[in-house]
């Protein structure tokens, strides 16, 4: 597949999402909420621990926060359950008449569909951050964690595909969407820096792919340089990759797609 | 040869391990079309239409069986073949909804590797050819059927396809816009020589836009014929509708059949290989009785369930 179609397919999506900017609208106010919330709570238990948690200060946190929740809530909340719903349904054969990877072509679909989400929510993040805290801790670090944010949804949609093609066998994939973000919740960071997690759980979670996609730019935004960050990111992104083509290639051979 | 179909059998297993149930979809199903033809490819639902056409494809992979289109195993390699068919199935869009169709192309060009300085050219091209260039800028959602369809046909021929695979491509359209699609698909393959595979319901589809005809039912080939031998022989009949304000005697004239007769209503079946309609239409008409009229083709149904009463050859 060439580098035209994947730009072309990522180029549509972000024209789709700008041409309905009402679900834009409906993430926001859900994100601001959300972040809100969360960072207030995590403020208050930063000043009942003396102004310090695991390293992070009130103001390490709440950007910790807003950017952990861009990362997740920019990306399509239901979309393991909507790729297994294409496969069951067999809404996914139109795809196959397509002289290119089905894979590739959602997945860039996806990242077009995502990127101007996530532009918004950290945009309205970073300002919400700045009046209620205080501005970045280092905003230098902010550069790391632009592109940190990028690798973390390419990690989070590539994961998604890989999980939701077990409905090429189970013909649904709803269950498996439900104790994904889960795990990306505790294990990926997205609500508690993985540091604040028990000793056992925080060891475990070193071997998952879930703190590419939420801790490794909320750490960075939270004021760490830490370039490893983002070669850990890509490094996930090639493991989920191979992963997700061969459950893709596999699926693709056993679809049952009867009658029109 | 364009397509050569072998002995392909496609089974689909449904159900957990215990109460697993075999559904052979496609039995057996050998066939050939030449280069340039127009078939059309009819049968019952669950005949195993939409199957094959999808393992021609390659979509799905066969059970057992072989199959070339255009000297391409479909299901091992499916993308260097996408390259060269269109397919069209009516109830799956090409297009993006949110999008213009026109943004659409833009998108299948680069998928398909089109030329980017060509890609205007061919889609102002299709726009001609299918009457549809005022279409490309509306965002799709907002097209009506007929509209949409037309650029539906228009994604699927913008790589110059061979061969068009069309399933149920005029299903939901009303008659103006059918009988605008059925002569669209007839001027592609008399000027451009496209193949033409196409499946459906509708008689006059198989009628106005085919040859030939391949019948199957329950995964085999049943009926393989020109479709003007089969006009003469099993679309000789013609269902007569008529609405009535006065009482009216129906016609006893032989190979007319009475189905219905009410006071406001009358539905005759008339073999016009024995009575001409004309006839028919003419004795109906002599007189103020008649209110409405209209003459239908018989439902595809009848006319497979006729297949299975001929004699075999």
């Amino acid at each position: 597949m060439t580098r035209r179609a994947l730009v072309e397919a990522v180029r549509g999506a972000a024209q789709r999402v700008i041409a309905a900017p009402g679900g834009l609208g409906v993430s926001l106010a859900f994100y601001l909420v959300i972040v809100g919330v969360l960072s207030g709570l995590w403020r208050v238990a930063v000043e009942n621990n003396g102004g310090d948690l695991a390293g992070y200060s009130a103001v390490a946190l709440t950007w910790y926060i807003i950017t952990s929740e861009s990362a997740t809530v920019a990306i399509h909340a239901r979309l393991i359950a909507d790729i297994g719903d294409d496969i069951g349904s067999g809404a996914i054969a139109v795809e196959l008449l397509r002289p290119a990877s089905v894979l590739g072509l959602r997945v860039a679909a996806e990242v077009g569909r995502t990127l101007p989400k996530l532009a918004v929510l950290w945009a309205a993040g970073g300002l919400l951050a700045t009046i209620v805290a205080g501005a970045p801790p280092r905003p230098v670090a902010l550069l790391l964690a632009a592109p940190s944010l990028v690798l973390a949804v390419v990690a989070n949609l590539i994961a998604q595909h890989a999980v939701a093609g077990a409905a090429f066998w189970l013909r649904d994939a709803g269950s498996a969407w439900f104790l994904y973000l889960k795990a990306v919740f505790i294990m990926g960071g997205m609500i508690i820096p993985l540091e604040l997690l028990p000793n056992g759980l925080q060891r475990f979670s070193l071997f998952l792919p879930f703190r590419a996609m939420a801790y490794a730019p909320a750490r960075l935004a939270a004021g760490y340089i830490e370039p490893e960050l983002l070669l850990q990111q890509l490094a996930w992104i090639a493991v989920l990759s191979v992963l997700a083509v061969a459950v893709f290639s596999a699926g693709e051979r056993r679809l049952q797609v009867v009658g029109g | 040869m364009g397509i050569e179909a072998r002995a392909l059998t496609k089974v689909f297993e449904t159900g957990r391990r215990r109460s697993r149930r075999r559904i052979e979809a496609v039995r057996e199903l050998t066939l050939s079309v030449a280069d340039g033809e127009r078939v059309a490819y009819i049968g019952p639902n669950g005949a195993g239409k939409s199957t094959s056409i999808k393992i021609l494809t390659g979509i799905l992979h066969p059970t057992s069986g072989d199959a070339t289109v255009l000297g391409i195993t479909p299901w091992e390699d499916r993308k260097q073949l996408a390259r060269r068919i269109g397919a069209l199935f009516g109830q799956r869009s090409l297009l993006w909804l949110e999008l213009t169709p026109r943004q659409s192309y833009r998108m299948l060009a680069a998928i398909y590797g089109l030329d980017r300085a060509a890609e205007p050219r061919r889609v102002a091209e299709l726009g001609e050819l299918l009457g549809a260039s005022d279409l490309f800028d509306q965002p799709v959602r907002s097209l009506s059927l007929g509209q949409r369809m037309r650029c539906e046909l228009a994604a699927c021929l913008l790589h110059d396809p061979e061969i068009l695979f069309l399933d149920e491509p005029t299903i939901g359209l009303d008659l103006v816009a059918k009988q605008r699609f059925r002569e669209l698909l007839v001027r592609l393959n008399e000027q451009q020589g496209t193949t033409i595979f196409l499946t459906s319901h509708d008689v006059a589809d198989i009628e106005h836009v085919a040859k030939r005809a391949i019948v199957i039912n329950h995964g085999e080939v049943i009926y393989d014929d020109e479709v003007a031998a089969m006009r003469r022989t099993l679309l000789a009949t013609k269902v007569v509708e008529v609405g009535l304000i006065a009482p009216l005697a129906a016609p006893t004239r032989p190979g007319v059949t009475l189905l219905e007769h009410t006071e406001h209503t009358m539905r005759l079946v008339v073999d016009t290989l024995v009575t001409p309609i004309r006839a028919v239409l003419d004795e109906l008409l002599d007189g103020p009785a008649v209110v409405d009229i209209s003459v239908v083709d018989p439902p595809l149904e009848q006319v497979i369930a006729e297949i299975y009463e001929r004699p075999p050859r």
